[in-house]
């Protein structure tokens, strides 16, 4: 049976082999890309954004940023664009009909067969996707940091990225991923969208999320999955290091909070950008993709600031749910109950005037103050594992700093391309 | 508009704890969070402010506790030295003349 993904079309991974790669990369251009670029080449090229073949011409971005669509009319809500100066096109020989190499890390990693050079007015873009043109919304930041030239064209991979440790088993591509969850015999599968290390708010919801995907589904045997699917993309000082955040989610499975009946972890290169709404019907986009059925959403989805209403997102999401093939599961936040004694959800508990919310930064404090934080609001076994990972990949600490955008292990390479 | 009222939480760790009963102040502590001891010490908002501005990284946690969190160490340890000193959370306006 093909796979399925996003706007009912089946996906299709454009990747060459070595030895036929090797030979149609030869004497064409090499044409260096930046770590965005080439996350979104990995997602072009496994169906991560299927029905995408390559990076948007201008029709493609001109129906996204008016009609949150592409140009064949299925919803897409976030430009893929591969920008490039007048000076680069001019020095590298860009042109419509030619094909150039892409090259990451000095390797060649795709080909990228050049269809279009087109210009977009990027305050347009950024007033389309973000609903604002501040520059202080990180999403307009990359937006106007675009060079002025756009190329669009199709991509297929000429080299698969090495995924290096400890990531590897967790890079798992759309095609893989229906493999995995005919072996758990699930049925249904949430996505946890995280960019953080879990506390007990972040298992509840998926608990909770869980709980009301299984619905109506028979108890004989597991039949729902949770997936944590990571965003992995670019870092920011004071983030959680991605080694942190990608080996204590699946902690949760290891230490029995989950199991293997009904979690997995996962994670997709993706820069986030921010777009609240927008951003989340891409996730969907996104999961979809990789063959779940339901996706949680919690209140200011992928929001930043006060750009974006607490249900704007599910307000979106509600106008397109006929055309995605993913069902959004809305979470309400959890939170500590001393009366209860107990994590509960703010929808269940009325003992309001004693509720102790709390957060990951909040629980960040309490491990800098040098107090372990509680089992109830952060597992043991996840707060050791956050201090193991400070040591062996964080040059000490748990956080991003400067010395670990240094001297990181990247999540991948692109080694030298062999037949 | 009330005055707001927004705590620094100083989690109280054994060295902490020690001090507050040598001076015995041990009934201080709250309890928070499943058997954690904090001190919760007050800012209004001009303290909030300022505390923002003199602590680059310090962060007021809008969306979910309403707390000033992010304050490192040193300064929560001179917050809370105060605290014994005065014998008092009222200590935010001694805290921020050391700035
Ligand atoms: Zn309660």
């Amino acid at each position: 049976m093909a796979a399925i993904g996003h706007g009912r079309k089946p996906i299709v991974e454009r990747i060459l082999e070595p030895a036929e790669a090797v030979k149609k990369i030869q004497g064409l251009p090499q044409v260096p890309i930046r770590s965005q670029i080439a996350n979104e080449v990995i997602g072009i090229s496994y169906g991560f954004f299927s029905p995408l073949e390559g990076f948007m011409n201008s029709a493609d971005v001109d129906s996204v940023c008016k009609k949150m669509r592409l140009a064949s009319g299925v919803v897409w809500s976030i430009p893929i664009v591969f920008d490039m100066s007048d000076a680069e096109i001019g020095k590298y020989g860009i042109t419509p009909g030619k094909s150039v190499v892409l090259t990451y890390m000095g390797n060649p990693m795709a080909l990228f067969e050049v269809e279009e050079i087109f210009t977009y007015d990027k305050k347009e873009m950024a007033q389309a996707i973000y609903g604002t043109t501040e520059d202080k919304h990180p999403g307009c930041a990359r937006t106007y940091k675009y060079a002025e030239k756009f190329i669009g064209g199709k991509i297929t991979l000429v080299n698969r990225p090495k995924i290096n440790e400890p990531y590897g088993p967790y890079f798992i591509t759309p095609l893989e991923m229906r493999k995995k969850f005919e072996e758990r015999g699930w049925k249904r599968i949430v996505a946890h969208q995280t960019r953080n290390v879990p506390h007990t708010g972040h298992e509840w919801l998926m608990k909770g999320a869980w709980s009301q995907t299984y619905a109506e589904l028979p108890i004989d045997k597991p039949y729902v999955g949770v997936l944590v699917n990571a965003i992995i993309g670019e870092k920011r000082k004071g983030d959680y290091i991605d080694e942190a955040i990608i080996l204590t989610q699946d902690e949760l499975r290891k230490s029995g909070y989950f199991g293997d009946h009904n979690h997995l972890t996962s994670l997709t290169f993706w820069d986030m950008r921010y777009a609240g709404p927008k951003e989340a019907v891409f996730h969907s986009i996104l999961r979809t993709n990789l063959g779940l059925t339901h996706h949680m959403f919690g209140r200011d989805h992928a929001g930043v600031g006060t750009y974006y209403g607490a249900y704007d997102a599910h307000n979106l999401l509600a106008t397109i749910q006929d055309e995605l093939d993913i069902t959004p599961v809305y979470s309400m936040n959890w939170l500590y109950c001393p009366h209860c004694g107990e994590v509960t959800s703010e929808g269940l508990c009325n003992h309001k005037s004693e509720w102790q919310k709390f957060s990951g930064t909040l629980i960040r404090s309490i491990v800098d103050d040098g107090v372990k934080p509680p089992r109830l609001i952060f597992r043991p076994e996840v707060f050791d594992l956050v201090m193991e990972c400070a040591e062996k990949y964080g040059f000490g600490s748990p956080f991003v700093t400067d010395e670990y955008l240094e001297k990181r292990t990247p999540v991948f390479s692109i080694e030298p391309l062999k037949a | 508009m009330s005055e707001g009222k927004y705590p620094i939480n100083l989690w109280v760790n054994e060295e902490r704890y020690a001090k507050l009963q040598a001076a015995g102040l041990a009934d201080m502590c709250k309890e928070a969070m499943a058997g954690l001891k904090v001190i919760y010490v007050y800012a209004n908002d001009a303290q909030k402010d300022k505390i923002l501005q003199v602590i680059p990284q310090a962060k007021f946690d809008s969306a979910t506790t309403k707390s000033i969190e992010l304050i490192p160490r040193k300064q929560k340890d001179k917050i809370f030295d105060l605290v014994i000193q005065k014998k008092s959370i009222d200590v935010l306006d001694d805290f921020l003349k050391t700035f």
